[in-house]
């Protein structure tokens, strides 16, 4: 096989502890925790009323060449994202404009919220005074199609996963295999997701939603808390990154991807073992080699302590620190195991431990280290970042720090 | 102001739970267990909750759920649920 | 079955079965017949039954997803779900009734295109919300029909498809993007193979999108909307007996019916999109080796209002209308959008298995849409047993 290693050059985030990667590096660092009280659609008469939002987002900064009316919130988040992780790599869009790419965006509901506020109008108006520019919105495949034009990326494939909460790592393992392949030159990849009202419904009629503030591993945790996010990765091969004297942020090792083919919503312990196995033989890693994993850890019973089992299933000698980013970002769906990624090369390259904020006290049941409340200095050369989706949509991707000595 | 359990409301929940847990009217017993016996999923058991809730007007936490193990048990949660 | 000469055996991957769920009906000799009587598939929408705007519409006749699939495990199950799962099915069966089944389990991928999963789903999930006592007064069990992952993740409860499970959202380019997606799992042994399709349904809500987002041109009728479902068996092209993954290659037992040469997808970056998708089709001959003059049949996405027809007319002028007439049919099934793609590919495949003349000669897919993506494919088609 003539597959090359492939390295990530260029991070770019919009979160609710902060946007762009020197914020987001700060926020991972201090704890920051992004939980509020929901102001982008009316919370009245919900039992719970609280997610994290992306703030101070200001979209004609970052789209130019686009009118905004055209794009959805999430389209709007791709673009931001895409845009920050090409500046992050130091490299502008005419750089790449005529060179075969791959832009891969992670959703669970794409514009969901263009979608809410369309049923909204139609209750009030009926269906026959939809506004069409509205609805134009509305396609998924819009999320990276807007990106490539707005970046006038002429030889790029817009491509959109709908892979739910895994999706992010969808985009990034196929990102990985698109780029190593010599397919592509780059690939913009990752997730974006708005928070929407059907979503935070869906969550709250299914008793997942935490009343305050999201607990992963926590004996006393009520669930999750929904959030909206994007996070895009530039991936390039170690040869053309050391060519043009880029900065290595990681190297994208592999990924796994599975299936439970079990329950609509409920995550199948196996499984999810077998998935991050199928990831850690695709790095050529062993289990041991694994300094963290940065967990789905939505902060709902079922989930930590299935996803717990499987962790330590897999880690037969005892599992690595085990951190749950969603204590501080929400769960911001499709982007989720995205920001996942770019906070595992952050830690990789920075040398720490983001924590699991909000934690009380570990629930015995996940016997994990979840890295409470503090982040930690901590030399890493492995991560593990897991996506769990209803479905049973599975995707780990594994990351290493990139030393220059190393072969 | 609580639900009172009478014959009527006892046939309204077994309607709900009929339905929810797709089950023929004479297969659910005052006592069959929804999970063992009837093979119901986590949905399923939410969707009862919900049923519940707006067919009575009332508040169900979720803590109430893992109670709610048998037609029994449901109409025990829904005595001593509360107004919406 | 094949004896191709070693000079010709299959290197990209070859597609050796499909199926499809399809206004001419459940199955792939429904749709194989339909094709080749060029049936026209649209009729009354009935008004009761779907309160929807249009008049008429290309829906598969009689499919009611419970009388279709059965009571179990599919209360509140929506349509898309339905068709997807329904054509998995047929293909599995079909396959058994060939005596070369295909396996299920960790070595199955299925991929699957979509527009928005069901937009109705979502529609009447967020309505309830607004409309209920209580916000959260929203159906429970219709929670994971409201994810575009539900039909692919559904399929694969029912069928036991354990591995990756992947739902890519391409509207139109669903089907071209699909097959590059798995063309990708297969090459890195990610998967032993792929079933590979796409789905779109009709409902309410989505006739309603699509009026409003629809940019035909005044005075043109409107279009009518189709649905369904079709999945390929995509599997690693036989491989030399040195190959790295022996294993990994399709069943001698079946027989290919097409092998997948080359794909390229675009966006049209400077509002041009049919010089855009010249250039596409231009790059995916280019990468497959075949000149415009091998090409036996060309379809287009069809799409409706000028852009489509400047896509015809592009077609037209490359391969000439002989090819573009043998790619033409898949039409009469309505706009089908997600399905399009993949329908375009199976009315080909139809279509060749009755003309020796297809044999190892070449077949272009394109597709566009109105919001600048852009779609080729190139595919060798191979002899086909029992064409006629």
């Amino acid at each position: 096989m003539s597959a090359q290693r492939v390295v990530l050059t260029g991070i770019g985030v919009l979160t609710s502890i902060g946007n762009g990667v020197d914020e987001f590096t700060t926020a991972l660092r201090e704890g920051r925790c992004g939980a509020g009280p929901i102001t982008l659609f009316d919370p009245t008469d919900f039992r719970q009323q609280i997610a994290c939002e992306v703030t101070d987002f200001e979209p004609e900064r970052w789209v130019r060449h686009t009118p905004l009316e055209e794009l959805g919130r999430a389209s709007q988040f791709s673009i931001a994202a895409a845009r920050m992780a090409m500046a992050d790599a130091g490299l502008e869009p005419a750089q790449l404009r005529d060179r075969p790419g791959l832009v891969t965006v992670g959703t669970t509901d794409g514009e969901a919220r263009e979608l809410d506020q369309l049923v909204e109008s139609e209750i009030a108006d009926g269906p026959e005074r939809l506004d069409p520019t509205a609805v134009r919105r509305l396609p998924a495949h819009r999320l990276a199609l807007s990106v490539v034009r707005e970046l006038g990326l002429a030889r790029a494939v817009p491509s959109v996963l709908g892979t739910a909460c895994a999706a992010g790592n969808y985009a990034i393992g196929d990102g990985l295999d698109a780029v190593s392949s010599g397919e592509v030159d780059y690939a913009l990849v990752g997730g974006s997701d708005a928070l929407a009202r059907r979503t935070f419904a869906g969550f709250s009629r299914l008793g997942l939603v935490a009343s305050d503030r999201c607990r992963p591993f926590d004996a006393e945790r009520e669930g999750l808390l929904t959030a909206e996010g994007a996070g895009v990765l530039l991936l390039e091969t170690l040869d053309s990154a050391l060519a043009r004297g880029a900065t290595i942020h990681a190297e994208l090792l592999g990924y796994g991807l599975n299936c439970d083919a079990h329950h609509p919503t409920a995550p199948d312990q196996e499984s999810v073992t077998r998935c991050m196995a199928l990831a850690l033989a695709d790095a050529g890693v062993k289990p041991a080699d694994v300094d963290l994993v940065s967990a789905h850890g939505t902060g709902t019973r079922t989930n930590d302590i299935t996803e717990s089992r499987a962790i330590r299933a897999l880690f037969e000698d005892g599992p690595p620190p085990t951190v749950a980013l969603k204590s501080m970002l929400g769960h911001s769906m499709g982007a989720a195991s995205a920001l996942g990624a770019a906070a595992s090369a952050i830690a990789l390259s920075r040398g720490f431990i983001p924590p699991t904020v909000n934690h009380r006290t570990t629930d015995p049941e996940c016997g994990i280290d979840c890295v409470p409340n503090e982040a930690v200095e901590a030399p890493l050369r492995v991560v593990m970042n897991n996506g769990l989706a209803f479905g049973g949509n599975n995707a780990s991707v594994v990351l290493g720090r990139y030393e220059e000595a190393s072969r | 102001m609580p639900v009172t359990i009478d014959d009527a409301t006892e046939a309204k929940v077994r309607e709900i739970l009929v339905e929810s847990l797709e089950l023929e009217d004479e297969e659910l017993t005052r006592t069959g267990r929804f999970i063992e016996d009837y093979d119901a999923d986590s949905l399923g058991a939410i969707e009862v909750l919900s049923a519940l809730e707006k067919t009575f007007g009332v508040t169900i936490e979720q803590d109430e759920l893992s109670n709610m193990v048998n037609l029994e048990a449901v109409l025990e949660v829904l005595s001593r649920a509360e107004a919406r | 079955m094949s004896t191709a000469p070693a000079a010709q055996r299959a290197r990209g991957p070859v597609i050796t079965a499909w199926s499809a769920v399809s206004p001419y009906g459940i199955g792939r000799a429904a749709f194989t017949g339909g094709v080749r009587a060029g049936e026209r598939t649209d009729a009354p929408v009935d008004p009761e039954t779907w309160r929807s705007p249009d008049e008429r519409a290309c829906l598969v006749p009689d499919f009611d997803v419970r009388a279709v699939l059965g009571k179990s495990g599919t209360r509140g199950m929506d349509r898309v779900t339905g068709l997807a799962i329904t054509t998995v099915r047929e293909l599995f069966a079909e396959a058994e009734a060939a005596r070369c089944p295909v396996p299920a389990g960790e070595g199955t991928a299925l991929v699957l295109g979509t527009t928005l999963g069901s937009a109705q789903s979502q529609h009447d999930f967020v309505r309830a919300s607004y409309e209920g006592e209580k916000p959260y007064d929203v159906p429970t069990r219709q929670m994971p029909y409201t994810l575009m992952n539900c039909p692919a993740a559904a399929t694969a409860i029912r069928f036991d498809l354990k591995g990756p499970n992947s739902t890519v959202a391409g509207g139109r380019m669903s089907g071209i993007l699909a097959l590059g997606y798995a063309r990708r799992l297969l090459a890195t042994g990610r998967t032993e193979r792929a079933l590979v399709g796409a789905v779109e349904e009709y409902s309410r809500s989505r006739a309603w999108i699509d009026r409003h987002s629809r940019r035909t041109a005044e005075g043109q009728p409107d279009p009518r909307l189709g649905e369904g479902c079709a999945v390929l068996l995509l599997e690693p092209a036989t491989g030399e007996p040195d190959a790295d993954v022996p294993d990994a290659s399709a069943d001698p037992a079946r027989t290919p019916l097409a092998e997948l040469l080359a794909i390229d997808i675009r966006a049209d970056v400077r509002g041009d999109p049919t010089s855009t998708l010249r250039e596409s089709v231009s790059q995916a001959l280019g990468d497959a080796e075949v000149s415009p003059e091998q090409v036996w049949a060309a379809t287009s996405g069809e799409l409706p209002g000028p852009l489509g027809a400047d896509e015809r007319r592009l077609l037209a002028e490359l391969f000439g209308e002989p090819a573009t007439a043998r790619g033409r049919g898949h039409e009469l099934l309505g706009d089908t959008a997600a399905v399009s793609g993949v329908f375009q590919l199976t009315t080909l495949l139809a279509r060749a298995a009755e003309d020796t003349e297809a044999a190892d000669r070449f077949a272009v897919l394109t597709s566009v849409d109105e919001d600048g993506m852009i779609a080729s494919a190139v595919l060798r088609l191979l002899a086909q047993d029992g064409g006629s």
